[in-house]
């Protein structure tokens, strides 16, 4: 899990921009069109983003339908040291 | 039998190109993020690009070993080139993964 924090979010041309959206579901959940407003990112931007966190299973959604909230993951938060040391960098 | 050589420089330009792309994403993210991570893969693709800068020196540019290299056997020429083109085929995959 480690090893893909790092990459996901410090290897990758699209990781500050993750890193964005995991700071912001930590603070509270929000679904794909308020990540988009509150984050200042295109919609199709942050759905992209979403799909590659959760296909790592960095965060999980509540429901299939749409507007469905997402959150970081009990995975994630297992490994929540990692993800503070990351996400300390990115305003 | 200069096929492939021919092959074997394309393959250099192309592994260059590749890896100026990957130092670009790593060298911003690392300037960003401070990371052992980060720093480790744009060291990786620093010396990569190096390697494969010397190549394309030695490839088309020295007189001598560029002349010596277009008139090695074909079976070895051929191995040769085999490495280069994996080398392409494994960035390739690498730079998919990281553009993203």
């Amino acid at each position: 899990m480690e090893a893909v924090l790092w990459y996901v979010f410090t290897g990758t041309r699209g990781g500050e921009n993750r890193a964005r959206i995991l700071r912001a579901l930590d603070e509270r959940p929000r679904n794909a069109n308020q990540l988009a407003e509150d984050l200042d990112l295109d919609y199709k931007t942050i759905r992209h983003h979403l799909d590659v966190l959760r296909d790592n299973e960095i965060v999980e959604n509540s429901g299939d339908d749409y507007g469905t909230v997402y959150l970081p993951s009990d995975k994630v938060r297992r490994h929540w040291d990692t993800v503070e040391t990351i996400l300390e960098k990115v305003e | 039998m200069t096929l492939w050589f021919d092959v074997a420089r394309v393959a250099i330009v192309i592994n260059l190109v590749l890896l100026l792309g990957l130092g670009y994403v790593w060298g911003r993210n690392y300037a960003k993020f401070r990371s052992k991570h980060t720093l480790g893969l744009l060291l990786f693709s620093a010396i990569l690009l190096v390697e494969n800068g010397f190549a394309l020196y030695i490839y088309t540019l020295d007189p001598v070993l560029s002349v010596w290299i277009a008139q090695v056997p074909p079976p070895a020429q051929r191995a040769m080139t085999l490495l280069r083109v994996s080398e392409a085929a494994a960035l390739g995959v690498l730079t998919w993964a990281t553009w993203d």
